[in-house]
């Protein structure tokens, strides 16, 4: 099975797209936190094969150009809410690498006293209405806060993040329709990675084209090659402007890969290596890495410095979280209500 | 009362809704026909021409994403009032209650709260048939992280209404269209009934009814008919059931030494089964009879109205039984 | 488009189907008047050449689904007026018994699945039929009728992209009864609060074969429906049809009014027309639209016409007496059918 839109997808997307070059320390900064999430998700990986995270994970390696793309264009009192495959998303919203580490944990010492775990990490402090364990259910949790934010009159936006398998939800149509009635300023994103769990979305997603879901609500919606943070992050910035310029939503259909399987421990034999290699010969981080080189702006050193560092942070964190304490039984109670 | 007066149960709500909107410019109404149309039991009249369409909302045939906006909003710092037009939808935003509404606060340690109030009408006798006509209070109650209020007067309607927009949970409140129409003294001006408080409607000696909602009614009207024949029934209503008020349900089983439990729910694995198993924990050594359930046939609302009546008691039933448990018979 | 008139046998099929949904209707009312029955009521006036014209296109072994708005689909099937009435009024000669009422009335001896009343709902169910006949490999199709506040529910955008991915045989009718306006109603109901400017682009996002048509003409409804079932038996997938008539002036959204009573003679003498809604009767009635064509295209004499509708009003009358006559169910019966 293959990734329906590779070939169409590049050709399409390259027109569209045009790569615009931030500051320099604006691209370090996107090299750097995509590295984190790439660090962060290789250290969950291996704790949770190693039997010291339980449950299950669902990691983004590949993705992360999306994340951070988006996330670059917000303000801390911008609200996201995210979705099962959510580590990244919360990294790029500013989550502290340490308190995220515990709750994927479950230690006391995390953002939610080790009661959420991965699938439900809420960080107010960020703006981030958490991961979801159900397919969509943050959709219109982002679009309430836009109707709040809207209210509120400061030019705040809201952001959904959600997967191509929630294209087919219908709390994404009637959330798409309330957001262009009331003209909210939130920008639904999705990340297209091909694949809902281990179906390929071409044989669950009806439709030529996902884009016409949002554009038959006249809501302005693109596509964007998820695997250039700089695509990303302009066609962000062009409906994150809108949002806040108070012209209603946005909706963009980020075409990306995850080189793992749904969750860790997923033998992905749905997929053929070839393809999962011809996706990392696009890797975001390594592609942001070249480029930046190109223009002289890092060298290689520099990007081999960042990574060691970002590394240390995360051993950091896991060494921080081991070390943290696990929720005591009277915990069990603790904030049912408010 | 202070200030009291007779007003209907309908327009108790409205009172309290349009109290508490005037009072907190974060509380808003979401929810279909509620705006322009008033609402379709005229439920709402009046507040969109007060508080225009922005504070009012009329939200497409989408229950479950205008819902899931409303739980966004409160999470980020809104006040929403919720309504689904008949207590049958209540379906249609369940995945929203409960995965995430009921949750946010537990699964966020506390960061986010979920202050909001889902309000629906319920209540059998309209003629409305099976899917128009169904009580889930139940199901609602069986979820931790929800309140849920249940108030049987136009009193307890207002005062459940601004005590649930004040409460910084998600409350689920309860009303039933039938008693839209009935009256009772209201307090003119602010009136809170506090969240998990019961009440007893009617002292008395020989036997506690407990019922809820348009029960509480039927209830009362039973007692009337016993007090004729010197039974003297006390009626309890326990006007929340989330938390519920156990402490004054136990102190009239433990006056009377017999109960029984009525609502307007599907009686199998319903609310009296809860109520009355938590008497039996609580006050079994004060027990002279088991405790009796009276709920809701179990079988889906009949349109017909020869056999809709069947689906609950009537005063004349309900006497009918308590006779029974008090002469020894079941 | 512009769709040549049918054959005079097709023609007054469709006719006489109109005719039976829209005297059933008026009696409805008449009926609810005279308190013979309580409850919410949703009347078809105004809609009859749409179902008319799709349910010509069927065949007797087609699937059909519909919503709280479906006196006009049942009797338009050809389900008994006598049964259909008598459930209406709750009585136990009625087609479920007296259990289901207004909201739910149903006739699978002709092919109608569970009505629905949940908005959306029949989409969904009317998906599944068609899944069924699929499974089963047979050539018959699944229609579910419904109104545009049906396409703000995602129930039914789940299921078009399901049809459309599997293909399945089924036909999406969308009887859109908004005065013609998007969004809200004036001053009143709204029965569409929608961000798109037409609603077959909801579809046609999933790759379905959309239609618009004037759901007042017979002969178009009937060409895109007849379009509509051939595609979906050859194996093409689904359709989505949206029908557009002008709401009667007597639909509220919970209570009916006599807003208009018919008299067939208006159709060919104008002079006949009097009263508030005369504008809607000239130009929006589709019964006496379709009788206007049916004599101009010489099918019939006017005298021919008035026939039919004695014969129409006489079956339906007949139904109602059945009806009232009709005993309610007995307490002892309150239990049966909650299992098979």
């Amino acid at each position: 099975m293959r990734h329906g839109r590779l070939e169409k997808a590049d050709a399409d997307e390259a027109a569209v797209n045009r790569v615009v070059l931030p500051p320099k320390d604006e691209a370090i900064s996107l090299l750097r936190t995509m590295q984190l999430i790439r660090a962060f998700e290789e250290q969950v990986r291996s704790l949770f094969f190693g039997g010291i995270i339980p449950g299950l994970v669902h990691l983004c390696a590949g993705q992360e150009a999306v994340a951070v793309g988006v996330c670059s264009q917000l303000r801390t009192s911008d609200k996201i809410a995210s979705n099962h495959r959510g580590h990244g998303h919360c990294l790029a919203k500013g989550a502290d690498v340490r308190r995220l580490m515990a709750e994927i944990m479950g230690r006391r010492s995390g953002y939610g006293l080790g009661r959420g775990g991965s699938l439900h990490i809420f960080d107010v402090v960020n703006g981030n209405l958490g991961t979801n364990g159900i397919v969509g259910g943050g959709i219109p949790l982002a679009v309430g806060a836009a109707f709040s934010a809207k209210r509120n009159g400061r030019g705040d936006v809201a952001v959904c993040f959600f997967g191509d398998g929630a294209l087919n939800q219908g709390l994404l149509f009637e959330a798409m329709n309330m957001a262009a009635i009331w003209r909210l300023p939130v920008v639904f994103v999705c990340e297209n990675n091909g694949y809902g769990e281990f179906t390929a979305s071409e044989h669950v997603t009806a439709g030529r084209d996902p884009k016409a879901r949002g554009a038959s609500f006249d809501i302005p919606s693109e596509a964007v090659d998820g695997m250039d943070v700089l695509a990303v992050r302009e066609a962000a910035r062009r409906g994150i402007s809108r949002a806040r310029a108070g012209e209603g939503p946005s909706f963009l259909v980020c075409t990306t890969y995850r080189y793992g399987g749904h969750h860790a421990g997923d033998k992905q034999e749905y997929k053929d290596t070839a393809e999962i290699e011809a996706w990392r010969q696009k890797d975001p981080i390594e592609r942001l890495g070249r480029q930046l080189q190109d223009e002289n702006l890092v060298t290689s050193k520099v990007i081999a410095a960042l990574k060691g560092a970002v590394e240390t942070e995360v051993r950091e964190a896991v060494e921080f979280a081991r070390a943290a304490p696990m929720p005591e039984p009277q915990d069990l109670g603790l904030h049912l209500y408010a | 009362m202070p200030n009291a007066r007779n007003i209907t149960y309908r327009s108790a709500v409205l009172e309290a809704l349009a109290g508490e909107m005037r009072r907190d410019q974060n509380v808003i109404l979401i929810g279909e026909d509620v705006g322009a149309a008033g609402g379709v039991f005229k439920q709402t009249d009046g507040l969109h021409a007060e508080f225009g369409e922005e504070r009012v909302i009329d939200t497409p045939i989408s229950e479950a994403g205008a819902f899931g906006l409303a739980i966004g909003a409160a999470m980020a710092g809104q006040r929403p009032v919720f309504e689904v037009m008949f207590g049958d939808f209540i379906t249609l935003v369940m995945d929203q209650l409960v995965n995430q509404a009921a949750k946010v606060n537990y699964m966020s340690a506390g960061q986010f709260s979920v202050p909001l109030v889902l309000r629906t009408a319920v209540g059998i006798g309209a003629n409305l048939g099976p899917q128009h006509s169904q009580s889930l209070h139940a199901w609602t109650a069986h979820i931790p992280g929800l309140k849920v209020v249940m108030p049987s007067t136009p009193a307890d309607a207002k005062g459940l209404m601004t005590a649930a927009i004040r409460d910084d949970n998600p409350v689920v409140f309860f009303e039933d269209r039938m008693l839209y129409n009935v009256s009772g003294e209201v307090p003119q001006f602010e009136h809170v009934v506090p969240i998990g408080s019961a009440e007893v409607k009617r002292p008395g000696r020989d036997v506690s009814i407990i019922a809820t909602s348009r029960m509480v009614h039927i209830a009362l009207a039973a007692a009337e008919l016993l007090a004729h024949e010197n039974v003297s029934v006390e009626v309890v209503d326990p006007r929340s059931l989330v938390p519920l008020d156990i402490d004054t349900l136990v102190a009239s089983v433990k006056k009377t030494s017999r109960a029984v439990v009525v609502d307007g729910g599907y009686r199998q694995y319903g609310v009296t089964g809860e109520i009355a198993a938590t008497i039996a924990e609580e006050a079994f050594d004060w027990l002279d009879a088991p405790i009796m359930r009276v709920g809701g046939a179990n079988v889906p609302i009949p349109f017909s109205k020869s056999i809709e009546p069947l689906m609950l008691p009537d005063a004349a039933k309900l006497a009918a039984i308590v006779a029974q448990l008090l002469h020894g018979t079941r | 488009m512009k769709v040549s008139p049918l054959d005079r046998k097709t023609s007054l099929s469709i006719f006489d189907r109109m005719l039976m949904m829209r005297y059933f209707e008026e009696a409805v009312l008449r009926l609810y008047q005279e308190r013979q029955f309580a409850s919410h009521f949703h009347l078809y006036i105004g809609q009859e050449a749409t179902g008319a014209a799709v349910l010509e296109a069927l065949g007797d072994k087609d699937l059909i689904c519909t919503t709280h708005r479906n006196h006009g689909h049942l009797i338009g099937r050809g389900s008994d007026p006598g049964q259909t009435m008598a459930e209406i009024l709750g009585r136990s000669s009625g087609l479920n018994r007296g259990r289901g009422g207004t909201l739910h009335a149903s006739d699978p001896s002709r092919g109608f699945l569970s009505t629905s009343a949940i908005v959306g709902g029949c989409a969904g169910l009317a998906t599944g039929a068609a899944f069924g006949i699929k499974t089963k490999r047979e050539s018959n199709v699944a229609v579910g009728f419904f109104g545009d506040g049906s396409l703000e529910e995602g129930l039914v955008i789940e299921s078009f992209n399901i049809a459309a991915l599997w293909k399945l045989p089924v036909i999406y009718v969308c009887e859109n009864n908004s005065a013609g306006a998007m969004g809200p109603q004036q001053g009143g109901y709204p029965t569409a609060i929608t961000a798109t400017d037409s609603f077959t682009r909801l579809p046609a996002a999933y790759g379905i074969h959309c239609v618009k048509v004037d759901g007042a003409d017979i002969a178009a409804v009937y060409a895109a429906a007849t379009e509509a079932t051939q595609r979906c038996r050859a194996g093409q997938g689904p359709a989505f049809i949206e029908a557009f008539t002008v709401r009667w002036p007597g639909s509220s959204p919970l209570w009916p009014e006599p807003a208009t009573v018919t008299d067939l003679n208006e159709a060919w003498d104008p002079a006949r027309l009097k009263g508030p809604h005369v504008a809607w009767l000239r130009d929006h009635d589709p019964l006496l639209r379709t009788a206007r064509d049916i004599v101009a295209h010489g099918y019939v004499s006017q005298d021919e016409v008035m026939a039919h509708d004695k014969d129409a009003r006489a079956r339906v009358e007949a139904g109602a007496a059945f009806a009232i006559e009709s005993p309610m169910p007995l307490s002892e019966t309150a239990h049966e059918h909650v299992f098979a």
